[in-house]
């Protein structure tokens, strides 16, 4: 077994993990929380795949830059879910995912 | 002072050049140690993992968070990354749960609101199942076309990385500050309340 095995079963496993987060948090807060795990777990693979592997042709560089890129956008990411569920909690009281079903125009608005 | 600090780094990036060197069966000991330490990490991410994900109390799911991300930034050590590795402390511990942590106190998420009730246990099991499927499908998948790989590639330093972000990957870094600033921007248009004079006080 490689490590490069090791490192992107791990990954998988993150990804595991965090899928069973959304599927079984209630919250918009509990989704962020899964949604983080998630891109770590991708961050890992990226990083990893462009160490050891002959599997593309990624210089070294250029998976840790990515694995940046992505904690840059995962850094934007929770700022902007931050702010939405400001407003979610402001117009409905709550931030369960089950009070944001019913968008504008339909019958029970 | 500058010497220092310039030795100090030095022998800290030698530090983690022979960790990785650890994962490839040079000697006998060193893979054992580095086996050790990535079984160490993947405790820490499976454990904290877990915790994030089954907690009914969000504060102590950002701290089962964290745990993972320590986790993480470990793993980024064994893969001769130790920039990437303090990043990941700095980004991820430093301000995302931060913003997570305010979150949870702004939607006053307290252990017994939407989240205080396990869920059904047919659901859970669902979700288990769930997750069961990348596992299963990817996971076979990684093995067989992984397990016999065993080049290397020449590890890239620091300045490297500098190097890299103004070069090849200019395009992506000045695409990523402007991302940041729309989302700053973003995010203050959407929670700002013009003409409210209890502000945020009134969540």
């Amino acid at each position: 077994m490689s490590p490069l095995t090791l490192f992107l079963l791990a990954s998988l496993l993150l990804l595991s993990i965090g899928l069973i987060g959304l599927i079984t948090r209630r919250t918009l807060v509990g989704l962020l929380i899964s949604v983080e795990l998630l891109l770590n777990g991708a961050g890992l693979a990226i990083v990893a795949a462009a160490k050891t592997a002959s599997l593309t042709g990624a210089l070294d560089i250029h998976g840790q830059l990515a694995a940046l890129f992505v904690m840059g956008l995962a850094a934007a990411e929770a700022t902007l879910v931050l702010a939405m569920v400001l407003v979610v909690q402001r117009r409905f009281g709550r931030s369960a995912t089950e009070t944001i079903t019913v968008i504008k125009g339909s019958k029970e608005c | 002072m500058n010497d220092v600090l310039d030795q100090f780094f030095h022998s800290l990036g030698h530090l983690f050049d022979e960790a990785e060197t650890c994962l490839t069966p040079y000697l006998p000991g060193q893979e054992f140690v580095a086996l050790l330490a990535f079984a160490f990490y993947v405790l820490l991410i499976v454990s904290g993992g877990l915790v994030a994900v089954l907690a009914r109390n969000l504060v102590r799911a950002t701290l089962g968070l964290i745990v993972t991300f320590f986790g993480v930034a470990g793993m980024y050590l064994l893969l001769a990354s130790p920039f990437l590795a303090l990043m990941q402390l700095l980004i991820y511990v430093g301000a995302v749960c931060v913003l997570i942590f305010f979150a949870i106190m702004l939607t006053k998420n307290t252990s017994d609101g939407d989240e205080a009730k396990f869920p059904k246990i047919s659901n859970l099991i669902l979700a288990f199942l769930a997750a069961l499927g990348p596992l299963v499908v990817a996971g076979p998948l990684i093995y067989q076309g992984t397990k016999a790989i065993t080049t290397r590639k020449p590890v890239d330093s620091g300045a490297n990385l500098g190097e890299g972000l103004l070069s090849i990957d200019l395009l992506p870094f000045e695409l990523i500050s402007i991302v940041l600033l729309v989302a700053m921007a973003g995010a203050v248009f959407l929670a700002y309340r013009p003409g409210s004079k209890e502000g945020s006080a009134a969540l």
